[in-house]
């Protein structure tokens, strides 16, 4: 079972972006892409929901040849409410504010 | 979109051959990170993602090794994190975390790091040297007089030349300051050579002869020079008598011993060498006390035998006048002895000179009291024995009071304090010692340590978990036991009482040195021998003990 958690900018982001693809999974770099949070701080991100089981997480099975296989993501199925619950709350405060709302 | 390997440039493919070293570098634990983020380099579509990318990765992989470094460091010694040694790890570990440890040893430095630890370190070791000068204080001077050659700084150059044990280094060095500071000539007498602690050189003393002609002192230790021969032939059976001096009459011994008494003034420059040393010191901090030691220690004083030797010739001259009727050349005889020493005890800067100038004129005082008691000169008697008691009275004052080994007040005084800076120092070497020994067991030869005897590994652990700590306290107490000593050197620098001060800082000194002369001077084998069998027989009481313990246990339980 997951744990809350005080959640920063970038965590909601990464919260968002898992969201809005919810139960597909995805890689870092196109994560990274859609939140614009570099390679630097989105793995300790994801290394800390992962250590609170709200992701997660498997090795690509087909794999490119010549190429290492491919970490995959995607929020665990009750941490999808979690996550949901938190981006509210923190918008509702107005700490945080999707980019999707923003456009 | 991904960047094809062959239209790379050279910082994407530097950031790549970075991430990938990173990658074979990650720790254990969260390798996967690593290289799931790797992965995801073919993905950058432009050299600027790669590289940002790859530097997002080296960042994650700096964090990493800092975090499991954390990890590693909030073990105890000996311990290891679970991936490198499985989740029951060593069975028997100290109790305290590497941080611990660490930050106990790096308090520690950094106590023996400040200005007064590393004064402390410097007087300590330099004690346990017997304040002689080693080949690492041989170059501090070298550097010392390089730099004041180069600043032409002739005050500097002297205080190395009176310094240093080389005689070829010291005489070059003397002239050269003379050359620069012609007002530095008293440095010509101002010291005795080692390695026999000779008279400063004859053409010196008569180049400063002709520069000082008021004063005594050169005369005097030319006088030194030339009649050390015979002086010692005449010592050599005990006390000489009166008559035995009258071998040096026709002499020039007994010429240059006439000048100086005839001199106006006496001055063994000693106070010049006091505020030199007194001057470089303030500005050269970091000097270890050697140098103050020994500079001050080898400073050429006029030799007690050479003046009394002419005191008592010139008191047997005046018995012979006395025998032959003539009373006012006796008495002038004498005076002319009473005269010199009074001269030479208002002129002394050392308590030394003051001593012997009282002996002598207590010596001559002697011969005029009998001298006027048997001519019936009850006033002059009455005088001259007043003399005398103030001079005894003096000479009582000057004496070092209830301390039957003749050490002075100034060691008395530090005697306590040096015990404890010694007692202090030596149990924070030994304290170290066993921190370094029982953590570098444990971390390097973590197996071994594992498989030991469980006394064996209970000591060790004990040990790691109580030598730092010790190690603190007793660095805290040595540097706590050390400000005694650091005030009267500061004392020294400070002030301008030169006899007192001078006295503190030799007292501090000499007490500093009794622990050391006793482990490895004349007491070595004593003190060897006397702590072998102290620690045999206490190793028999606890072997007695703990059978007698043992032997009331079993007797104790039931059958």
């Amino acid at each position: 079972m997951g744990l809350r958690i005080r959640l920063s900018r970038q965590t909601l982001a990464v919260l968002d972006a898992l969201l809005s693809r919810p139960g597909q999974w995805l890689h870092g770099y196109s994560l990274s892409q859609s939140t614009g949070i570099p390679s630097g701080t989105l793995y300790p991100i994801l290394m800390r929901l992962e250590k609170l089981h709200w992701l997660e997480t498997r090795w690509e099975e087909t794999r490119t040849p010549g190429r290492p296989p491919r970490h995959l993501y995607r929020l665990a199925g009750t941490a999808r409410e979690w996550a949901r619950e938190e981006i509210r709350a923190a918008q509702e405060r107005r700490f945080w504010k999707s980019s999707e709302n923003e456009a | 979109m991904s960047v094809g390997k062959q239209e790379i440039p050279a910082s994407a493919r530097f950031a790549r051959w970075l991430l990938e070293w990173a990658v074979r570098h990650w720790p254990e634990e969260t390798r996967p990170w690593g290289l799931a983020l790797a992965a995801e380099i073919d993905e950058t579509a432009s050299a600027f993602e790669t590289v940002r990318w790859s530097l997002g990765g080296i960042m994650l992989f700096a964090r990493s090794v800092l975090s499991g470094a954390w990890a590693w460091m909030k073990l105890p010694a000996g311990g290891s994190l679970p991936a490198a040694s499985g989740p029951q790890g060593p069975s028997l570990l100290p109790k305290r975390s590497r941080v611990f440890t660490v930050v106990i040893l790096a308090t520690a430095a950094l106590l023996l790091f400040l200005p007064v630890g590393r004064e402390a370190i410097r007087t300590v070791r330099a004690s346990w040297q017997g304040f002689q000068e080693s080949p690492s204080d041989q170059r501090t001077l070298e550097e010392l007089a390089a730099r004041a050659e180069k600043e032409k700084d002739a005050g500097t150059l002297a205080f190395v030349a009176l310094s240093t044990t080389d005689p070829k280094r010291a005489a070059a060095l003397t002239e050269r300051a003379i050359s620069l500071d012609p007002k530095l000539i008293w440095v010509y007498g101002a010291r005795n050579h080692r390695p026999d602690f000779d008279p400063p050189r004859e053409e010196w003393l008569t180049r400063l002869k002709a520069v000082d002609p008021g004063n005594a002192v050169p005369d005097l230790l030319m006088a030194s020079a030339l009649a050390d021969p015979r002086v010692d032939m005449l010592y050599a059976h005990g006390t000489p008598k009166d008559a035995d001096f009258e071998v040096l009459a026709d002499s020039q011994w007994k010429l240059l011993m006439e000048r100086a008494y005839g001199a106006p003034r006496y001055d063994s420059y000693f106070l010049k060498h006091y505020q030199l040393t007194r001057t470089v010191w303030n500005r050269e901090r970091n000097l270890p006390p050697t140098f103050i030691f020994s500079g001050l220690w080898s400073h050429a004083i006029p030799d007690l035998r050479n003046l009394m030797s002419f005191a008592k010739f010139k008191m047997y001259q005046a018995r012979k006048a006395r025998a032959a009727g003539d009373l006012q050349r006796a008495e002038s005889l004498i005076g002319e002895v009473d005269v010199f020493a009074l001269r030479m005890a208002d002129g002394s800067g050392t308590k030394i000179e003051k001593l012997i100038a009282l002996a002598i004129s207590e010596s001559a005082n002697k011969r005029l009291a009998d001298l006027f008691a048997t001519s019936a000169r009850q006033q002059d008697a009455r005088r001259v024995a007043l003399r005398l008691d103030e001079i005894e009275r003096s000479i009582k004052g000057m004496r070092p009071r209830g301390d039957p080994g003749g050490r002075s007040g100034g060691q008395l005084a530090f005697r306590r304090e040096a015990m404890l800076l010694q007692g202090f120092g030596i149990l924070a070497v030994l304290a170290g010692l066993a921190a370094l020994a029982s953590v570098l067991l444990l971390e390097m030869w973590p197996g071994r340590m594992r498989n030991a005897q469980t006394r064996w590994r209970s000591a060790l652990c004990w040990m790691a978990d109580c030598a730092p700590a010790t190690l603190l306290v007793a660095i805290g107490a040595f540097l706590m036991s050390f400000l005694p000593f650091q005030h009267a050197f500061a004392e020294y620098r400070a002030s301008s009482y030169m006899l007192l001060n001078d006295e503190r800082l030799m007292g501090a000194m000499w007490g500093l040195m009794e622990i050391p002369e006793y482990v490895m001077g004349v007491h070595a084998r004593v003190s060897i021998w006397a702590f072998a069998t102290i620690a045999l027989a206490a190793l028999l009481v606890f072997v007695l003990v703990r059978s007698i313990y043992r032997t009331r246990r079993a007797a104790s339980k039931p059958a």
